[in-house]
């Protein structure tokens, strides 16, 4: 097979300030090929993709795609170049078609008729989202898994060269993953090379042909398809210093927790109208995974367990210590019984971008410490941050610097400090890891079972179900708004979990595609 | 099934629409000198500043970043004083050279106000609140109170004869209209809508944000010329003073003509109708007589109806939202 170099790059570097984002990097993409980009937070992926759609400018070092150079979108789109970011940029003032077809008009004129527009776009959509949508909806009406689409098709629809996926699975179920692998398969069928920026592992072992590894801003190794496998990917992703550690791999004793009094109990628990109900047990010492397709209700349920959530019907009570039962009604019940809340999404419901990382720290704990007349007990913040900083290995460089100057990872650090720091019985994470690399994850898993040793208990929701293998006791498993399945620690596998998550009779068996 | 389908689609402007029928329904039992040649002639010469003002907002509010131009009143009232102090005074009367001078005059102004955002990266608002207070100060300098005389052929657009209903106003506010309906139908206004809806997303996709802006920024320019056509027209002569009565009511024509301050929507029927509505409630006022207090009223019953109309607006967005 004769290659044809798409994509090169040559000794590119970046900084941003301090920090240098790509130090002497060179890379190289060829037509018909699926192309993973991997490394940690940090590494300089998503710089690289940047520079690549145009986005950014290098400080140094030489660039050619597809023949040409590229300095603006303008100039990448105009060579063929066509990135779906991670975040999901879309115009939620404008309807469907025209947040398809951005960028594609001139300025006098519409380009391609509407007719054709509409026909291209519905065949597309309809064959990515598996049913039609409305394409002259407001995008800003449509769900998020939707507008994460709307993103994609933008990028086919340009009949692209390159394509570069910064993350773009993230919002996606499984079920839609698979369709987007399905697209992936056909634009390299159509000789385009496709760039994956990805952290699921997992994801790039099952579809990319080759994959670059970076680590420090600089290429450490280039993978054919025969030599990706797990173990190669991470070796090459973690400094040889650290010990390697794909999953969690926390032993699990059968521990004499299953002797205690369950700290949360949920009784005919009903989450939305019609749904069916069902029963929830938490015990001191224990990781309770809970996982699901999206949208079928693991997260609804997360968020009751935290008092941001009203069930629909039934009874959630927290057992205290005096052996009273309580109820847990609402979000200042929730933090009074000492339940911690970590969200996964830290820009809504996480940080305060423009406040700084002790204040970011600070503003969960400092309620309780208060001094005379309800003076911060600031001294009492500041032992405890310095502390959880420790702890948590958290790189924060000046503290009073804004909390946005730190990687997502650090970020998602400095928030679980945030809850340890308030002294929970009991912390609820949804989806914490997400975006976040491997040795953040492992530090976390390390933090959470030292925490239900010491007799704290732990809800985990994730979308990887990776990260419950060897790490939860117990994973329940969502299907249509309930716990489907209850899977213990023994029965915990890739498999078992998914046939859950489709709602499959136990003992089938769901192809990994 | 049918009339809610157009209904909705209708979308932003079925608010200020249906304000629209009710007061011209009131107006019909209430005061219906409004539905004679004169009647018409009048509205059409009173309500047209507001109604070219409230269309200058419009592009440029759509460009997004909360640009919302307050220097629109005191730019049409400088472009008001120039024609008269500069042109008329010295004697230049040509229709052409008046047009003319307006509308670049406005988009020049315009185009400046764009390049600081744009380059400096100032918010507009700022831009805008600088730009109001230096041309109230230039407008004073220019003509210190209000006075000078508009050539004769331009007051006779104002009905120095027989009312009409086909007026130059008119013509003026048609033409204006129709260079609205031209750019609609440009790549350059989806273009628009895309970069005020989300900026990151536009310049992404290839967009050349900048430009768009500017040229947003300029065609509001060319409607402030017309404005202050229509204003100079209406009272015959110069008048440094009316700058920020034509702001305030124009911003409030924008938003009650259903266009989102944060950018991305605005039409030139929501203006259109958001002015008008405005001008009807005025005249409706006016026939009820309530003697010194009416300045105090129509004011009350600006804000009242701008109020009533978002929560109106709000309300129907959620019930939307929910069936969805």
């Amino acid at each position: 097979m004769s290659k044809i170099r798409t994509i090169s790059l040559k000794n590119i570097s970046k900084s941003f300030g301090e920090t240098r984002a790509l130090s002497n990097c060179s890379f190289e993409a060829y037509a018909g090929e699926v192309h993973a980009v991997v490394g940690e937070n940090g590494c300089g992926k998503s710089t690289l993709a940047k520079i690549i759609s145009g986005v950014l400018l290098p400080d140094s070092g030489e660039i050619e795609i597809l023949g040409g150079v590229n300095t603006t979108p303008l100039d990448a789109r105009r060579l063929g170049v066509a990135t779906i970011f991670q975040e999901v940029l879309v115009a939620d003032e404008a309807n469907v078609l025209d947040n398809l077809f951005v960028g594609s008009e001139g300025f006098f004129s519409v380009g391609k008729s509407e007719s054709e527009k509409v026909r291209e776009a519905s065949e597309l959509l309809t064959r990515c989202i598996g049913h039609d949508i409305d394409l002259f909806a407001d995008v800003g009406s449509l769900p998020l898994n939707i507008k994460q689409w709307v993103v994609i098709a933008r990028a086919i629809l340009r009949r692209p060269k390159v394509v570069i996926l910064d993350e773009s699975s993230a919002a996606l179920d499984l079920d839609a993953t698979n369709r987007l692998h399905g697209e992936i398969d056909r634009l390299r069928n159509e000789g385009c090379t496709v760039l994956i920026v990805t952290h699921r592992i997992a994801e790039l072992v099952r579809i990319a042909d080759r994959a670059t590894i970076l680590r420090d801003g600089a290429p450490v190794g280039v993978l054919e398809k025969s030599e990706i496998t797990e173990a190669k990917l991470l070796e090459l992703m973690t400094p040889s210093d650290r010990s390697v550690m794909a999953q969690p791999n926390v032993d699990i004793k059968d521990n004499k927790s299953n002797l205690l009094d369950s700290i949360i109990e949920g009784k005919s628990i009903q989450l939305t109208e019609g749904s069916h109900s069902f029963d929830f047990e938490l015990k001191p010492g224990t990781i309770v995974g809970l996982a699901g397709l999206d949208g079928h209700g693991q997260d609804l349920f997360a968020r009751t367990l935290a008092g941001l959530y009203r069930q629909n019907s039934g009874t959630i009570t927290f057992r205290k210590e005096s052996g009273e039962f309580i109820d847990i009604d609402g979000l200042e019940r929730a933090s009074d019984l000492h339940i911690s809340w970590v969200s996964g999404d830290r820009k809504k419901e996480g940080i305060f971008p423009q406040r700084s990382i002790f204040d970011n720290f600070a503003f969960g704990i400092y309620r309780r410490n208060l001094g005379w007349f309800g003076k911060i007990n600031k001294r009492y913040a500041q032992k405890a941050f310095a502390q959880e900083v420790k702890r948590l290995k958290i790189k924060t460089g000046n503290t009073a610097n804004k909390i946005t100057s730190l990687s997502g990872g650090n970020q998602q650090k400095v928030l679980i400090s945030r809850a340890f720091a308030d002294q929970p019985k009991v912390i609820v994470l949804n989806d914490p890891a997400r975006g976040v690399d491997l040795n953040t994850k492992r530090d976390l898993y390390k933090e959470l079972r030292n925490f239900t040793e010491s007799g704290g208990a732990v809800v985990y929701l994730s979308s990887e179900i990776e990260e419950f293998l060897g790490f939860a006791d117990r994973v329940d498993v969502f299907y249509q708004n309930a716990i489907f399945r209850s899977l213990d620690y023994q029965s915990v596998s890739e498999e078992s979990m998914l046939a859950a998550m489709f709602g499959q009779p136990l003992g089938s068996h769901v192809e990994i595609v | 099934m049918l009339i809610t389908k157009t209904f909705r689609s209708l979308g932003s402007i079925k608010i200020p629409l249906i304000l629209f029928m009710i007061l011209l329904f009131v107006i019909s039992i209430q005061a219906p000198k409004l539905f004679s040649v004169s009647g018409f002639s009048n509205a059409i010469l009173v309500s047209a500043p507001l109604i070219l003002a409230t269309l200058a907002l419009t592009p440029i509010v759509m460009a997004g970043r909360g640009a919302v131009d307050l220097s629109i009143g005191p730019l049409i009232s400088f472009l008001n004083v120039t024609l008269i102090a500069w042109l008329s005074g010295n004697n230049i009367t040509n229709p052409i050279v008046f047009c003319l001078w307006a509308v670049i005059a406005g988009a020049g102004y315009q185009i400046i106000q764009a390049l600081i955002v744009t380059y400096i990266r100032i918010a507009p608002i700022i831009v805008a609140l600088s730009g109001y207070l230096i041309l109230t100060g230039v407008n004073l300098m220019v003509m210190s109170r209000p006075g000078g005389l508009s050539p004769e052929w331009m007051s006779s657009w104002s009905g120095g004869g027989e009312p009409q209903i086909f007026s130059p106003i008119l013509i003026l506010v048609l033409t204006a209209l129709g260079l609205w309906g031209l750019f609609t139908r440009t790549g350059l206004y989806k273009q628009l809508r895309l970069v005020g809806s989300d900026e990151r997303m536009a310049y992404t996709s290839g967009v050349r944000v900048d430009f768009v802006r500017i040229v947003a920024y300029a065609l509001g320019g060319v409607f402030a010329g017309f404005a202050a056509l229509s204003y100079t027209a209406l009272v015959s002569s110069g008048d440094p003073t009316q700058g920020a009565t034509y702001t305030l009511q124009a911003v409030t024509a924008l938003v009650l003509g259903g266009a989102s301050l944060s950018g991305g929507r605005g039409t030139a029927t929501g203006a259109l109708l958001g002015a008008l509505n405005m001008f009807l409630i005025t005249y409706l006022l006016g026939a009820f007589s309530f003697g010194s207090l009416s300045g105090y009223i129509t004011s009350l019953a600006y804000g009242g109806i701008l109020a009533a109309s978002l929560l109106v607006n709000v309300v129907s967005n959620r019930s939307s939202v929910s069936r969805g």
